[in-house]
């Protein structure tokens, strides 16, 4: 009979189209605004992926990487002298305004790092060498925030540049020039502001006024010692929060930055809550659409579901027939919005705007709330049907 | 006395049948009995709103009555549960409706596979028995086009295939000319009579059509919820208020 329930599907292509397109769109819909959410989130946590190391040393109040508070230099020894250290740099961030060619400000994440170690460099340079940051005045400039302030760059002719900037050009932080010396690829952050390197020691100047600009420590355990393990010794010994730098959000056991950072936007702001609307109203949208159209489906072959009851079919085999129907609808319909969903998501990806990031968590949940939207259409077919008397074929 | 258990087919008596409220009860059954022996194509005529249909129901366990006993082939339907109905339905029924009741998304073949289907047939064999069927039925080439490619007569006959495939002892047959011409009428009633005439199976037609009372063994006429009389010969009946 499973083999009929699917020919009566497939046989009535209207319907089937439109059943197909709510289910559809309910999954594009689900799955591609969870994916930009998780897109945006990812970028909350982004200098921990774009400063590599796998201890994060910060005073005991910080709740996200985003916000620093600031510690003594000192602090930087008993970090070191912490039983399972190998070693530890300092790390500066902070959000400054650098002073463009054109006269324009534009706020930056100035990431200073140890010139001796540089601990924390970005992993890939597509322009220039790391040594040379310890020339005087020198910076390196994320790929992304050379193309934005390239185009706020002056040509030789007085005119918009409207190229990115290159090793060689200028701009000013807090009126000290920034040379550049490098262009590195990393990844976008949530604020949207470039990322500058430069050592820890200029970062102090660039930052006039700042009594401490010891933002974080960079820690290496010892050959052995386990990342949680060393945390647990820094805290106990120093009184400070240590941190892995594990950037998997789903990881609930570890003591990582990122998720924590991840949380912190969860609960702080509303995007979530504006993310999860579009989500629920997905949700909504294919169960409006689908379980109207599988209702008129059912509705439109009540009749020759009544002579299949009236021939001795039960209610468990008709109700298996309309559960077959639609989780098979489901299935198609899935498949169709995932497939766009991942089509839209590789035209974003190369764009980079907005940010996408399908996990297959993302591809699972809404596979099953799909599949809960065909639950939900064939319950309701499935009820109309069972309320229909066998013997109303004989009325006509 | 044993030899008329023997020929019974259908029989149902003393049967009540209402519906509504008891405050605003419309009564289709008021003691009615019935007989139709096996082998035997019996009509049940009437003017309209006699209880034929219900009759017919009560005698295909669809409808459960009030009061009354019903048994088919040995089986009683009083008394047995929904289940119990459904499975005799399943075993020992074939329907003919009058809008045929062709499912319009199935192929010939398959519409004809319904009932073999709903036995737990397996598809190969249900399919090969279809085809049989429809060959004997005239339709041999339409097997895989659409019911609403055929003709009213053509879609009868596709119905009168899947009420036989599984070959089942009791045919019921509900205005199976009403939506026919007078000639395809005659057509398809030869070949229900033709197809169905077996020593062990009952064919009980309801019909307003006096047309094709020629073809029925025994007729029997409903008046206000109960059998009136049953006649051999069509030409007994006064058919003016049919």
């Amino acid at each position: 009979m499973y083999r009929l329930a699917l020919n009566m599907l497939f046989g009535d292509r209207a319907k089937l189209a439109m059943l197909l397109c709510g289910l559809a769109f309910s999954a594009l819909l689900m799955a591609q605004q969870s994916s930009v959410f998780f897109g945006i989130m990812s970028w909350t946590y982004t200098p921990m992926v774009n400063i590599r190391a796998q201890v994060w040393v910060s005073d005991p109040m910080v709740e996200q990487v985003n916000d620093a508070k600031p510690l003594r230099d000192t602090d930087l020894g008993r970090v070191r002298s912490v039983d399972g250290v190998a070693w530890a740099a300092p790390l500066h961030t902070s959000f400054v305004q650098a002073r463009m060619q054109d006269g324009n400000f534009k706020l930056i994440t100035l990431v200073g790092i140890d010139a001796d170690t540089f601990a924390g460099a970005p992993a890939v340079l597509s322009q220039g060498r790391i040594e040379d940051l310890r020339l005087p005045d020198t910076v390196i400039v994320d790929e992304w925030g050379a193309a934005l302030m390239g185009r706020m760059g002056v040509g030789p002719d007085g005119k918009p540049r409207n190229t990115p900037l290159q090793v060689g050009d200028t701009f000013e932080i807090n009126d000290i020039q920034a040379r550049i010396v490098g262009i590195c690829r990393v990844k976008r952050a949530f604020t949207g502001g470039p990322f500058v390197y430069t050592t820890y020691d200029r970062a102090k100047g660039y930052t006039l006024g700042a009594r401490r600009t010891l933002s974080f420590m960079l820690v290496e355990p010892q050959k052995g010692v386990a990342p949680a393990e060393l945390c647990d010794r820094i805290e106990r010994d120093t009184g400070l929060k240590a941190w892995t730098s594990d950037t998997v959000i789903w990881n609930w056991g570890e003591r990582s930055l990122a998720r924590n950072t991840f949380w912190w936007f969860w609960t702080n702001t509303g995007i979530p809550f504006s993310f999860g609307t579009a989500v629920l109203l997905g949700l909504f949208v294919g169960i409006a659409i689908s379980g109207q159209t599988f209702y008129s489906f059912v509705l439109e072959n009540l009749k020759y579901f009544a002579a299949i009851k009236a021939m001795g079919a039960g209610m468990g085999v008709i109700a298996r027939m309309l559960f077959v129907q639609a989780f098979t609808a489901g299935l198609i319909g899935f498949g169709l919005g995932a497939g766009m969903a991942q089509a839209i998501g590789r035209v974003m990806i190369e764009k980079g705007m907005p940010p996408f990031v399908m996990y297959p968590q993302i591809l699972w949940a809404t596979f099953a709330l799909v599949l809960g939207i065909s639950f939900v259409s064939a319950v309701i077919g499935i009820v109309k049907v069972s309320r229909v008397d066998a013997a109303s074929v004989f009325r006509g | 006395m044993s030899h008329l258990a023997h020929t019974v087919a259908v029989r149902a008596s003393g049967v009540d049948m209402f519906f509504g409220t008891p405050e605003n009860r419309v009564v289709a059954l008021k003691q009615a009995g019935f007989e139709a022996r096996r082998g035997e194509l019996i009509m049940l005529v009437g003017p309209s709103g006699c209880g034929k249909t219900t009759l017919l129901s009560v005698i295909a366990g669809t409808l459960t009555p009030q009061a009354g006993a019903v048994e088919v082939f040995g089986q009683r339907l009083d008394g047995l549960g929904q289940e119990a109905l459904t499975t005799f339905r399943r075993k020992n029924l074939g329907f003919v409706f009058q809008s045929f009741n062709l499912i319009p998304t199935l192929t010939v073949a398959e519409n004809v596979m319904v009932p073999l289907l709903i036995q737990g047939r397996p598809f190969d064999e249900a399919h090969e028995r279809a085809l049989a069927i429809i060959e004997k039925v005239g339709l041999k080439g339409r097997e895989e086009g659409r019911p609403n490619a055929l003709s009213g007569g053509q879609q009868q006959r596709v119905a009168i295939a899947r009420a036989l495939v599984h070959e089942p002892p009791l045919l019921i047959c509900d205005e199976p000319t009403s939506a026919l011409d007078k000639d395809t009428g005659a057509q398809i009633m030869q070949m229900v009579r033709d197809l169905s005439r077996s020593p062990e199976r009952c064919v009980v037609v309801v019909t307003h059509d006096h047309r094709i009372f020629r073809f029925a063994d025994r007729i029997a006429e409903m008046e206000d919820g109960r059998i009136s009389r049953v006649v051999d010969d069509p030409k007994l009946l006064d058919t003016t208020h049919l």
